[in-house]
């Protein structure tokens, strides 16, 4: 007789635990027949972040959009002269655009060409300064987030081109030779490392090519509005609303 | 076979009514491993019709098998290969052999009995 009884029980005891493992997992209520692993729940995760960080930019372009419709009602209600309003704009855009004098923290780097004697013969074009050299420089401090730059006194702006003209280099249409100043406002510990950290191009220029690099951290800069001009001939504003 | 029964529908009861719940995060494992317990308890019953019944044996398959499966649906899903699979395929299959054998055993008994009372 207890022969017979015990497994039942044993078998019914078990049944008892499965049972609430099934309900356990019933009650879970999981939407989808495919299975929610850890990685399709991280990968939702980081939408939900990415969809957040939209709507915080949305919102601090809301707030901007309503500080402009301020500065637009308080001219209307004659709080504020508009000459005043549009000059302030016209200062802040031509500062944006390079065409204001400007004055900062940053980078001041000298590239100067190998002057030491290889044995003739030895490939000359190693030893000089190129444009691409200049222009992955620029790039480099650009990316370390430079405000302005200049080389050898010519301001960088988005039109300036960087052009090879032999021994020397072109740039806003000036030629100029070594050796090159180039002059960057912007937070002097990242300029610096965009130059001197390992792997840099700067680095590689400065180690492999032998080319004479030196940067210094300098409290205040100046670097010169663009003095030429330029006016676009192809390129049309788009009309607002169009 | 039908203590099993009972004892799953006593086990869904209690289940609904207590409010333990887990991370929805392991429900693949849990469900894994659900599977592994069914399979164990089919393997019970079958054992108990054949009187080869070991509560040793059933007890630490029972647990071992759950937990097995559970792992190796966790050690798949961080590897990115589905090994739970594995766990579906071998205990699915046991699952329907266990039963076959559980419904041979209960229909030749049914047999036998006809025949004696004949």
């Amino acid at each position: 007789m207890n022969n017979v009884k015990k497994p039942s029980i044993i078998i019914l005891i078990f049944s008892i635990f499965l049972g609430m493992f099934m309900a356990g997992q019933f009650k879970q209520n999981t939407p989808t027949i495919a299975p929610v692993t850890l990685r399709s729940i991280q990968t939702t995760k980081d939408n939900i972040d990415t969809l957040n960080k939209e709507i915080e930019d949305l919102n601090a372009l809301l707030k901007e959009k309503e500080e402009q419709l301020n500065v637009l009602e308080s001219i209307a209600s004659g709080d504020e002269n508009i000459i005043d309003v549009l000059n302030d704009e016209l200062e802040k855009y031509k500062n944006l655009a390079g065409f204001e004098e400007v004055e900062g923290p940053g980078v001041i780097i000298t590239m100067q060409d190998n002057m030491a004697e290889g044995p003739f013969g030895e490939n000359f074009n190693s030893d000089v300064i190129h444009d691409i050299d200049v222009l992955r420089i620029i790039n480099d401090l650009r990316c370390a987030e430079a405000e302005a730059i200049s080389v050898n006194g010519q301001r960088i702006l988005s039109m300036s081109e960087i052009k090879c003209g032999g021994p020397i280099i072109r740039v806003n249409g000036k030629s100029l030779g070594t050796p090159f100043v180039i002059k960057a406002i912007g937070n002097p510990k990242l300029l610096s490392a965009a130059i001197n950290a390992p792997n840099t191009y700067a680095y590689a220029l400065k180690h492999i090519d032998q080319i004479y690099i030196e940067l210094t951290t300098e409290d205040n800069i100046r670097i010169p509005a663009y003095n030429g001009k330029f006016n676009f001939k192809y390129a049309k504003p788009l009309k607002e609303g169009d | 076979m039908f203590f099993a029964l009972i004892g799953i529908v006593i086990g869904l009861v209690i289940g609904l009514v207590l409010p333990f719940t887990y991370n929805a995060a392991y429900s693949l494992y849990i469900s894994v491993a659900i599977l592994a317990c069914l399979d164990s308890v089919f393997g019970g019953i079958k054992a108990n019709l054949e009187k080869k019944f070991d509560s040793s044996i059933f007890i630490s398959g029972f647990f071992g098998n759950a937990i097995l499966a559970a792992f190796l649906a966790y050690i798949g899903d961080r590897l990115g290969v589905p090994l739970y699979y594995a766990a579906i395929f071998t205990f699915g299959g046991r699952l329907f052999e266990n039963f076959a054998s559980i419904r041979r055993i209960l229909l030749n008994k049914r047999k036998s009995e006809t025949k004696v009372e004949e």
